[in-house]
Protein backbone atom coordinates (compact mmCIF):
# COMPACT_ATOMS: atom_id res chain seq x y z
CA UNK A 1 0.00 0.00 0.00
CA UNK A 2 2.80 2.42 0.87
CA UNK A 3 5.23 1.50 -1.83
CA UNK A 4 6.05 3.26 -5.04
CA UNK A 5 7.07 6.87 -5.53
CA UNK A 6 5.20 9.58 -3.70
CA UNK A 7 2.76 11.33 -5.95
CA UNK A 8 2.43 14.29 -3.62
CA UNK A 9 4.77 16.62 -1.77
CA UNK A 10 4.55 18.22 1.66
CA UNK A 11 6.74 21.33 1.98
CA UNK A 12 7.27 23.62 4.89
CA UNK A 13 6.64 27.35 4.52
CA UNK A 14 7.14 29.18 7.82
CA UNK A 15 4.56 27.92 10.31
CA UNK A 16 2.56 26.30 7.51
CA UNK A 17 2.70 23.15 5.46
CA UNK A 18 1.96 23.22 1.76
CA UNK A 19 0.75 19.81 0.59
CA UNK A 20 0.45 19.43 -3.16
CA UNK A 21 -0.97 16.56 -5.11
CA UNK A 22 0.95 16.00 -8.36
CA UNK A 23 -1.33 13.72 -10.30
CA UNK A 24 -4.51 11.69 -10.04
CA UNK A 25 -4.26 9.60 -6.88
CA UNK A 26 -5.90 6.30 -6.25
CA UNK A 27 -7.48 5.47 -2.94
CA UNK A 28 -4.48 3.92 -1.26
CA UNK A 29 -2.25 6.80 -2.36
CA UNK A 30 -4.81 9.19 -0.89
CA UNK A 31 -4.72 7.35 2.40
CA UNK A 32 -0.93 7.51 2.36
CA UNK A 33 -1.17 11.24 1.67
CA UNK A 34 -3.48 11.62 4.66
CA UNK A 35 -1.21 9.66 7.00
CA UNK A 36 1.94 11.46 5.91
CA UNK A 37 0.33 14.86 6.32
CA UNK A 38 -1.03 14.20 9.79
CA UNK A 39 2.41 12.97 10.80
CA UNK A 40 4.14 16.05 9.36
CA UNK A 41 1.79 18.40 11.22
CA UNK A 42 3.16 17.00 14.46
CA UNK A 43 6.82 16.77 13.49
CA UNK A 44 6.88 20.25 11.91
CA UNK A 45 4.66 21.79 14.59
CA UNK A 46 2.64 23.35 11.80
CA UNK A 47 -0.13 25.84 12.59
CA UNK A 48 -1.76 25.70 9.21
CA UNK A 49 -1.97 23.48 6.15
CA UNK A 50 -2.74 24.32 2.55
CA UNK A 51 -3.75 21.30 0.50
CA UNK A 52 -3.47 21.93 -3.23
CA UNK A 53 -5.67 19.54 -5.19
CA UNK A 54 -5.45 21.25 -8.58
CA UNK A 55 -3.96 18.11 -10.11
CA UNK A 56 -6.83 15.84 -9.07
CA UNK A 57 -8.96 15.01 -12.10
CA UNK A 58 -11.84 13.88 -9.96
CA UNK A 59 -12.93 14.48 -6.41
CA UNK A 60 -15.32 11.63 -5.86
CA UNK A 61 -16.90 10.61 -2.60
CA UNK A 62 -13.83 8.86 -1.28
CA UNK A 63 -11.43 11.67 -2.14
CA UNK A 64 -13.82 14.26 -0.67
CA UNK A 65 -14.21 12.28 2.51
CA UNK A 66 -10.46 11.83 2.79
CA UNK A 67 -9.90 15.56 2.42
CA UNK A 68 -12.59 16.26 5.00
CA UNK A 69 -11.00 13.76 7.37
CA UNK A 70 -7.59 15.29 6.81
CA UNK A 71 -8.90 18.73 7.72
CA UNK A 72 -10.56 17.31 10.80
CA UNK A 73 -7.47 15.42 11.90
CA UNK A 74 -5.33 18.51 11.32
CA UNK A 75 -7.73 20.53 13.45
CA UNK A 76 -7.42 18.00 16.24
CA UNK A 77 -3.64 18.34 15.95
CA UNK A 78 -3.92 22.11 16.24
CA UNK A 79 -3.62 23.16 12.61
CA UNK A 80 -6.05 24.96 10.33
CA UNK A 81 -6.54 23.50 6.88
CA UNK A 82 -7.40 25.29 3.66
CA UNK A 83 -8.06 23.36 0.49
CA UNK A 84 -7.13 25.17 -2.70
CA UNK A 85 -7.19 24.55 -6.43
CA UNK A 86 -10.49 22.73 -6.90
CA UNK A 87 -11.07 22.97 -10.63
CA UNK A 88 -14.38 24.40 -11.84
CA UNK A 89 -15.41 21.13 -13.53
CA UNK A 90 -14.50 19.17 -10.44
CA UNK A 91 -16.50 21.56 -8.27
CA UNK A 92 -19.49 21.14 -10.56
CA UNK A 93 -19.23 17.36 -10.36
CA UNK A 94 -18.92 17.45 -6.57
CA UNK A 95 -22.11 19.46 -6.25
CA UNK A 96 -23.93 17.20 -8.69
CA UNK A 97 -22.75 14.16 -6.80
CA UNK A 98 -24.33 15.64 -3.68
CA UNK A 99 -21.19 16.04 -1.65
CA UNK A 100 -21.52 17.84 1.67
CA UNK A 101 -18.32 19.86 1.94
CA UNK A 102 -19.56 22.78 4.02
CA UNK A 103 -17.16 22.53 6.93
CA UNK A 104 -14.00 22.52 4.91
CA UNK A 105 -12.31 25.88 4.30
CA UNK A 106 -11.40 26.47 0.69
CA UNK A 107 -9.61 29.14 -1.28
CA UNK A 108 -9.11 29.70 -4.96
CA UNK A 109 -5.36 29.14 -5.13
CA UNK A 110 -2.23 28.81 -3.06
CA UNK A 111 -1.82 32.55 -2.57
CA UNK A 112 -5.38 32.96 -1.35
CA UNK A 113 -4.95 29.90 0.82
CA UNK A 114 -1.89 31.30 2.59
CA UNK A 115 -3.65 34.65 3.01
CA UNK A 116 -6.56 32.82 4.57
CA UNK A 117 -4.23 31.09 7.04
CA UNK A 118 -2.63 34.43 7.92
CA UNK A 119 -6.05 35.92 8.63
CA UNK A 120 -6.93 32.94 10.81
CA UNK A 121 -3.63 33.26 12.71
CA UNK A 122 -4.22 36.95 13.44
CA UNK A 123 -7.72 36.38 14.70
CA UNK A 124 -7.96 33.02 16.44
CA UNK A 125 -11.60 33.65 17.36
CA UNK A 126 -12.53 33.53 13.68
CA UNK A 127 -12.88 29.75 13.80
CA UNK A 128 -14.89 28.11 11.05
CA UNK A 129 -18.26 26.76 12.07
CA UNK B 1 10.51 -11.81 -89.48
CA UNK B 2 7.84 -11.42 -92.09
CA UNK B 3 8.10 -14.03 -94.79
CA UNK B 4 8.13 -12.99 -98.39
CA UNK B 5 5.52 -15.60 -99.34
CA UNK B 6 2.42 -14.37 -101.02
CA UNK B 7 -0.52 -14.18 -98.63
CA UNK B 8 -3.50 -15.39 -100.59
CA UNK B 9 -4.38 -18.15 -98.19
CA UNK B 10 -6.67 -17.83 -95.11
CA UNK B 11 -5.72 -15.88 -92.00
CA UNK B 12 -4.98 -19.05 -89.98
CA UNK B 13 -2.56 -20.43 -92.58
CA UNK B 14 -0.89 -17.12 -92.90
CA UNK B 15 -0.48 -16.96 -89.12
CA UNK B 16 1.06 -20.41 -88.81
CA UNK B 17 3.41 -19.76 -91.70
CA UNK B 18 4.54 -16.52 -90.07
CA UNK B 19 4.98 -18.22 -86.73
CA UNK B 20 7.00 -21.03 -88.30
CA UNK B 21 9.35 -18.38 -89.63
CA UNK B 22 9.85 -17.14 -86.07
CA UNK B 23 11.06 -20.48 -84.71
CA UNK B 24 14.84 -19.83 -85.10
CA UNK B 25 14.47 -16.45 -83.38
CA UNK B 26 12.51 -17.86 -80.43
CA UNK B 27 14.92 -20.75 -80.14
CA UNK B 28 17.84 -18.33 -79.95
CA UNK B 29 16.22 -16.17 -77.27
CA UNK B 30 15.28 -19.11 -75.05
CA UNK B 31 18.61 -20.94 -75.53
CA UNK B 32 20.54 -17.88 -74.45
CA UNK B 33 18.68 -17.93 -71.12
CA UNK B 34 18.06 -21.60 -70.41
CA UNK B 35 21.07 -23.94 -70.66
CA UNK B 36 19.15 -27.24 -70.37
CA UNK B 37 18.14 -28.17 -73.98
CA UNK B 38 15.08 -30.22 -72.93
CA UNK B 39 13.67 -27.37 -70.83
CA UNK B 40 14.53 -24.90 -73.58
CA UNK B 41 12.64 -27.02 -76.06
CA UNK B 42 9.55 -27.05 -73.83
CA UNK B 43 9.71 -23.29 -73.48
CA UNK B 44 10.05 -22.79 -77.23
CA UNK B 45 6.98 -24.93 -77.77
CA UNK B 46 5.05 -23.02 -75.16
CA UNK B 47 6.07 -19.67 -76.64
CA UNK B 48 5.08 -20.75 -80.12
CA UNK B 49 1.72 -22.01 -78.91
CA UNK B 50 1.03 -18.64 -77.35
CA UNK B 51 2.19 -16.69 -80.38
CA UNK B 52 0.12 -18.91 -82.65
CA UNK B 53 -2.95 -18.35 -80.48
CA UNK B 54 -2.39 -14.63 -80.68
CA UNK B 55 -1.40 -14.48 -84.34
CA UNK B 56 -4.89 -13.52 -85.45
CA UNK B 57 -4.96 -10.57 -83.05
CA UNK B 58 -1.48 -9.22 -83.73
CA UNK B 59 -0.66 -6.92 -86.63
CA UNK B 60 1.45 -8.87 -89.16
CA UNK B 61 4.40 -6.50 -88.82
CA UNK B 62 4.35 -6.75 -85.04
CA UNK B 63 4.39 -10.54 -84.79
CA UNK B 64 8.17 -10.64 -84.40
CA UNK B 65 8.39 -8.26 -81.42
CA UNK B 66 5.38 -10.04 -79.93
CA UNK B 67 7.20 -13.36 -80.19
CA UNK B 68 10.33 -11.89 -78.57
CA UNK B 69 8.39 -10.53 -75.60
CA UNK B 70 6.42 -13.75 -75.24
CA UNK B 71 9.60 -15.83 -75.25
CA UNK B 72 11.12 -13.68 -72.52
CA UNK B 73 7.95 -13.79 -70.44
CA UNK B 74 7.70 -17.53 -70.72
CA UNK B 75 11.25 -17.95 -69.47
CA UNK B 76 10.69 -15.43 -66.67
CA UNK B 77 7.55 -17.14 -65.47
CA UNK B 78 9.37 -20.48 -65.40
CA UNK B 79 12.02 -18.93 -63.18
CA UNK B 80 9.33 -17.49 -60.97
CA UNK B 81 7.65 -20.87 -60.64
CA UNK B 82 10.92 -22.55 -59.77
CA UNK B 83 11.67 -19.92 -57.19
CA UNK B 84 8.23 -20.22 -55.63
CA UNK B 85 8.55 -23.96 -55.47
CA UNK B 86 11.92 -23.70 -53.77
CA UNK B 87 10.57 -21.26 -51.21
CA UNK B 88 7.52 -23.36 -50.42
CA UNK B 89 9.12 -26.74 -50.53
CA UNK B 90 9.19 -27.03 -46.75
CA UNK B 91 5.43 -26.77 -46.73
CA UNK B 92 5.03 -30.04 -48.46
CA UNK B 93 5.94 -31.74 -45.21
CA UNK B 94 2.77 -32.69 -43.34
CA UNK B 95 3.20 -31.37 -39.85
CA UNK B 96 -0.16 -32.47 -38.51
CA UNK B 97 0.15 -34.86 -35.62
CA UNK B 98 -0.98 -38.38 -36.33
CA UNK B 99 -4.68 -38.88 -35.79
CA UNK B 100 -5.68 -39.58 -32.22
CA UNK B 101 -7.89 -42.66 -31.81
CA UNK B 102 -10.90 -40.62 -30.64
CA UNK B 103 -10.61 -38.02 -33.38
CA UNK B 104 -12.88 -39.94 -35.67
CA UNK B 105 -15.55 -40.26 -33.02
CA UNK B 106 -15.32 -36.58 -32.15
CA UNK B 107 -15.52 -35.61 -35.80
CA UNK B 108 -18.62 -37.77 -36.18
CA UNK B 109 -20.24 -36.19 -33.12
CA UNK B 110 -19.37 -32.78 -34.50
CA UNK B 111 -21.00 -33.61 -37.81
CA UNK B 112 -24.10 -34.87 -36.04
CA UNK B 113 -24.28 -31.67 -34.02
CA UNK B 114 -23.98 -29.51 -37.12
CA UNK B 115 -26.60 -31.60 -38.91
CA UNK B 116 -28.95 -31.38 -35.92
CA UNK B 117 -28.36 -27.64 -35.66
CA UNK B 118 -29.13 -27.27 -39.37
CA UNK B 119 -32.51 -28.97 -38.91
CA UNK B 120 -33.40 -26.34 -36.34
CA UNK B 121 -33.12 -23.54 -38.90
CA UNK B 122 -36.13 -22.56 -40.93
CA UNK B 123 -36.34 -24.07 -44.43
CA UNK B 124 -35.64 -20.78 -46.09
CA UNK B 125 -32.65 -20.04 -43.88
CA UNK B 126 -31.22 -23.49 -44.43
CA UNK B 127 -31.68 -23.43 -48.19
CA UNK B 128 -30.05 -20.03 -48.54
CA UNK B 129 -27.17 -20.90 -46.25
CA UNK B 130 -26.43 -24.19 -48.00
CA UNK B 131 -26.70 -22.60 -51.43
CA UNK B 132 -24.15 -20.01 -50.39
CA UNK B 133 -21.75 -22.06 -48.27
CA UNK B 134 -21.91 -25.45 -49.94
CA UNK B 135 -22.86 -24.75 -53.55
CA UNK B 136 -20.94 -21.50 -53.59
CA UNK B 137 -23.77 -19.44 -55.01
CA UNK B 138 -23.01 -15.75 -54.56
CA UNK B 139 -25.23 -13.32 -52.71
CA UNK B 140 -26.19 -11.44 -55.85
CA UNK B 141 -27.69 -14.40 -57.65
CA UNK B 142 -29.33 -15.52 -54.40
CA UNK B 143 -30.82 -12.07 -54.08
CA UNK B 144 -32.19 -12.29 -57.60
CA UNK B 145 -33.87 -15.63 -56.80
CA UNK B 146 -35.31 -14.38 -53.53
CA UNK B 147 -36.39 -11.03 -54.90
CA UNK B 148 -34.12 -9.20 -52.49
CA UNK B 149 -30.86 -7.27 -52.52
CA UNK B 150 -27.37 -8.71 -52.14
CA UNK B 151 -26.84 -6.72 -48.95
CA UNK B 152 -30.04 -8.01 -47.40
CA UNK B 153 -29.12 -11.58 -48.31
CA UNK B 154 -25.67 -11.13 -46.75
CA UNK B 155 -27.23 -9.77 -43.58
CA UNK B 156 -29.68 -12.66 -43.52
CA UNK B 157 -26.80 -15.10 -43.99
CA UNK B 158 -24.99 -13.51 -41.07
CA UNK B 159 -28.05 -13.92 -38.87
CA UNK B 160 -28.40 -17.51 -40.01
CA UNK B 161 -24.78 -18.25 -39.19
CA UNK B 162 -25.24 -16.65 -35.78
CA UNK B 163 -28.27 -18.87 -35.19
CA UNK B 164 -26.42 -21.93 -36.44
CA UNK B 165 -23.59 -21.27 -33.98
CA UNK B 166 -26.06 -21.01 -31.12
CA UNK B 167 -27.96 -24.15 -32.10
CA UNK B 168 -24.72 -26.02 -32.65
CA UNK B 169 -23.54 -25.16 -29.14
CA UNK B 170 -26.89 -26.11 -27.66
CA UNK B 171 -26.86 -29.45 -29.47
CA UNK B 172 -23.28 -30.27 -28.57
CA UNK B 173 -23.92 -29.32 -24.93
CA UNK B 174 -27.13 -31.36 -25.10
CA UNK B 175 -28.80 -28.47 -23.36
CA UNK B 176 -32.22 -26.98 -23.68
CA UNK B 177 -32.35 -23.27 -22.78
CA UNK B 178 -33.95 -22.98 -19.34
CA UNK B 179 -35.74 -19.72 -20.04
CA UNK B 180 -37.29 -18.17 -23.11
CA UNK B 181 -34.85 -15.28 -22.85
CA UNK B 182 -31.84 -17.51 -23.45
CA UNK B 183 -32.13 -17.85 -27.23
CA UNK B 184 -32.55 -14.14 -28.00
CA UNK B 185 -29.63 -13.32 -25.72
CA UNK B 186 -27.37 -15.99 -27.23
CA UNK B 187 -28.37 -14.90 -30.72
CA UNK B 188 -27.51 -11.29 -29.98
CA UNK B 189 -24.14 -12.33 -28.62
CA UNK B 190 -23.46 -14.73 -31.45
CA UNK B 191 -24.27 -12.05 -34.02
CA UNK B 192 -22.05 -9.56 -32.22
CA UNK B 193 -24.96 -7.11 -32.39
CA UNK B 194 -24.45 -4.83 -29.46
CA UNK B 195 -27.61 -2.81 -29.96
CA UNK B 196 -29.62 -6.01 -29.86
CA UNK B 197 -27.62 -7.18 -26.84
CA UNK B 198 -28.67 -4.06 -25.00
CA UNK B 199 -32.28 -4.49 -26.07
CA UNK B 200 -32.47 -7.97 -24.63
CA UNK B 201 -30.26 -6.96 -21.68
CA UNK B 202 -27.78 -9.71 -22.44
CA UNK B 203 -25.30 -8.72 -19.73
CA UNK B 204 -27.88 -9.12 -17.02
CA UNK B 205 -29.15 -12.38 -18.36
CA UNK B 206 -25.65 -13.82 -18.40
CA UNK B 207 -25.24 -13.04 -14.74
CA UNK B 208 -28.47 -14.88 -14.04
CA UNK B 209 -28.22 -17.84 -16.36
CA UNK B 210 -25.44 -20.38 -15.94
CA UNK B 211 -26.00 -21.98 -19.31
CA UNK B 212 -25.83 -18.69 -21.20
CA UNK B 213 -22.82 -17.57 -19.20
CA UNK B 214 -21.05 -20.74 -20.30
CA UNK B 215 -22.21 -20.75 -23.91
CA UNK B 216 -21.51 -17.07 -24.38
CA UNK B 217 -17.80 -17.61 -23.98
CA UNK B 218 -17.12 -19.28 -27.31
CA UNK B 219 -19.59 -16.88 -28.92
CA UNK B 220 -18.06 -13.77 -27.38
CA UNK B 221 -14.70 -14.15 -29.07
CA UNK B 222 -16.37 -13.19 -32.32
CA UNK B 223 -16.52 -9.66 -33.60
CA UNK B 224 -14.52 -8.26 -30.74
CA UNK B 225 -11.88 -6.82 -33.02
CA UNK B 226 -14.24 -4.18 -34.39
CA UNK B 227 -15.40 -3.37 -30.91
CA UNK B 228 -15.33 0.31 -30.13
CA UNK B 229 -15.62 -0.44 -26.42
CA UNK B 230 -12.83 -0.09 -23.91
CA UNK B 231 -12.62 -2.77 -21.26
CA UNK B 232 -10.85 -2.25 -17.99
CA UNK B 233 -10.40 -5.19 -15.69
CA UNK B 234 -10.88 -4.04 -12.12
CA UNK B 235 -9.08 -5.56 -9.14
CA UNK B 236 -7.22 -2.88 -7.25
CA UNK B 237 -7.36 0.79 -6.32
CA UNK B 238 -5.17 1.68 -9.25
CA UNK B 239 -7.78 0.25 -11.63
CA UNK B 240 -10.24 2.84 -10.36
CA UNK B 241 -8.00 5.54 -11.77
CA UNK B 242 -7.46 3.52 -14.97
CA UNK B 243 -11.21 3.07 -15.47
CA UNK B 244 -12.04 6.70 -15.01
CA UNK B 245 -9.23 7.73 -17.29
CA UNK B 246 -10.51 5.33 -19.95
CA UNK B 247 -13.97 6.89 -19.60
CA UNK B 248 -12.41 10.34 -19.77
CA UNK B 249 -10.63 9.48 -23.01
CA UNK B 250 -13.70 8.03 -24.70
CA UNK B 251 -15.88 10.92 -23.56
CA UNK B 252 -13.36 13.48 -24.79
CA UNK B 253 -13.14 11.72 -28.14
CA UNK B 254 -16.91 11.81 -28.42
CA UNK B 255 -16.88 15.57 -27.96
CA UNK B 256 -18.30 15.86 -24.46
CA UNK B 257 -17.62 19.17 -22.75
CA UNK B 258 -14.88 19.29 -20.10
CA UNK B 259 -17.51 19.53 -17.39
CA UNK B 260 -19.38 16.50 -18.69
CA UNK B 261 -16.14 14.56 -18.96
CA UNK B 262 -15.46 15.22 -15.28
CA UNK B 263 -19.01 14.24 -14.32
CA UNK B 264 -18.67 10.98 -16.22
CA UNK B 265 -15.23 10.29 -14.74
CA UNK B 266 -16.62 10.90 -11.26
CA UNK B 267 -19.49 8.49 -11.79
CA UNK B 268 -17.11 5.85 -13.18
CA UNK B 269 -14.84 6.39 -10.20
CA UNK B 270 -17.71 5.72 -7.78
CA UNK B 271 -18.89 2.59 -9.54
CA UNK B 272 -15.41 1.18 -10.01
CA UNK B 273 -14.62 1.73 -6.36
CA UNK B 274 -17.71 -0.25 -5.46
CA UNK B 275 -16.33 -3.18 -7.46
CA UNK B 276 -12.97 -3.01 -5.68
CA UNK B 277 -14.61 -2.66 -2.30
CA UNK B 278 -17.41 -5.18 -2.49
CA UNK B 279 -16.40 -7.71 -5.08
CA UNK B 280 -12.98 -9.16 -5.62
CA UNK B 281 -12.90 -8.33 -9.26
CA UNK B 282 -15.00 -7.11 -12.09
CA UNK B 283 -14.82 -5.07 -15.21
CA UNK B 284 -15.80 -1.70 -16.52
CA UNK B 285 -16.76 -1.41 -20.16
CA UNK B 286 -16.90 2.03 -21.69
CA UNK B 287 -18.65 2.11 -25.05
CA UNK B 288 -19.56 4.72 -27.57
CA UNK B 289 -23.19 5.13 -28.50
CA UNK B 290 -24.25 6.58 -31.82
CA UNK B 291 -27.94 5.69 -31.71
CA UNK B 292 -30.25 7.51 -31.24
CA UNK B 293 -27.74 10.20 -30.29
CA UNK B 294 -24.09 10.42 -29.45
CA UNK B 295 -23.51 9.21 -25.96
CA UNK B 296 -21.35 7.16 -23.70
CA UNK B 297 -22.39 3.96 -22.03
CA UNK B 298 -20.61 2.56 -19.03
CA UNK B 299 -21.18 -0.88 -17.66
CA UNK B 300 -19.62 -1.75 -14.33
CA UNK B 301 -20.00 -5.45 -13.74
CA UNK B 302 -18.85 -7.72 -10.98
CA UNK B 303 -19.53 -11.21 -9.76
CA UNK B 304 -19.48 -10.18 -6.13
CA UNK B 305 -21.94 -10.78 -3.31
CA UNK B 306 -24.66 -8.60 -4.80
CA UNK B 307 -26.73 -5.85 -3.20
CA UNK B 308 -29.50 -7.14 -0.91
CA UNK B 309 -31.76 -4.13 -1.36
CA UNK B 310 -31.07 -2.06 -4.44
CA UNK B 311 -33.77 0.48 -3.58
CA UNK B 312 -32.16 1.10 -0.23
CA UNK B 313 -28.69 1.32 -1.74
CA UNK B 314 -29.96 4.02 -4.06
CA UNK B 315 -30.99 6.16 -1.09
CA UNK B 316 -28.68 9.01 -0.13
CA UNK B 317 -26.59 8.31 2.92
CA UNK B 318 -27.01 4.56 2.88
CA UNK B 319 -23.60 3.06 3.36
CA UNK B 320 -22.37 -0.33 4.39
CA UNK B 321 -18.83 0.88 4.93
CA UNK B 322 -17.64 4.16 6.35
CA UNK B 323 -18.34 5.97 3.12
CA UNK B 324 -20.54 8.91 2.45
CA UNK B 325 -23.24 6.66 1.08
CA UNK B 326 -23.06 8.65 -2.11
CA UNK B 327 -21.78 6.01 -4.50
CA UNK B 328 -24.90 4.77 -6.23
CA UNK B 329 -27.25 7.74 -5.68
CA UNK B 330 -24.48 10.20 -6.51
CA UNK B 331 -23.51 8.45 -9.71
CA UNK B 332 -27.17 8.26 -10.63
CA UNK B 333 -27.41 12.03 -10.34
CA UNK B 334 -24.38 12.45 -12.58
CA UNK B 335 -25.71 10.35 -15.42
CA UNK B 336 -28.76 10.53 -17.66
CA UNK B 337 -29.68 6.88 -17.39
CA UNK B 338 -28.81 4.58 -14.57
CA UNK B 339 -29.79 1.00 -13.89
CA UNK B 340 -28.66 -1.40 -11.22
CA UNK B 341 -29.22 -5.10 -11.51
CA UNK B 342 -28.07 -7.21 -8.66
CA UNK B 343 -28.58 -10.70 -7.47
CA UNK B 344 -27.39 -12.05 -4.17
CA UNK B 345 -24.42 -14.31 -4.60
CA UNK B 346 -24.24 -13.68 -8.32
CA UNK B 347 -23.11 -10.15 -8.79
CA UNK B 348 -24.06 -6.63 -9.64
CA UNK B 349 -24.21 -4.82 -12.93
CA UNK B 350 -24.56 -1.08 -13.11
CA UNK B 351 -25.35 0.33 -16.52
CA UNK B 352 -25.21 4.05 -16.97
CA UNK B 353 -25.50 6.32 -19.95
CA UNK B 354 -24.90 9.94 -20.56
CA UNK B 355 -25.96 11.62 -23.78
CA UNK B 356 -23.96 14.40 -25.27
CA UNK B 357 -25.73 17.75 -25.15
CA UNK B 358 -26.19 19.57 -28.44
CA UNK B 359 -23.09 21.70 -28.53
Amino acid sequence: MNDGPRLFSILRQGPYLIASVHTALDDSQLVRFQNDLVERIGSDRARGVVIDVAALDVLDSFASRTLRDMAEMARLRGAVTVIVGIQPDVAFAMVQLGMDTGRVVTALDLEEGLAELDRGARDPTAQRP
Amino acid sequence: MVSGEPVESGAGDRGSADVAALIPLVRRIVASRVPDPATADDLVQETLTRVLAAAGRVEPGLLEPYAIVTARNTVASMWRDQDRQRRHQHRVVDLRPPQAPDEDVLAREDRTAVAEALTRLSDRERTTLLAHEVSGQDTRSLAAELGSTAGAVAAQLNRTRARLRVEYLLVSERAEPPTERCRPVLLAISGGDRRRQREVDAARHMLECDLCARLSEPLMGRGRSRDDAVRVAVRTDADVVAARQAAREVATRLGFSATDVTLIATAVSEMTRNIVRFADSGEVVVAELQEPRTGISIVARDAGPGIPDVEQALQDGYSTYRGLGLGLPGARRLMDEFAVVSEIGRGTTVTMTRWRGEA
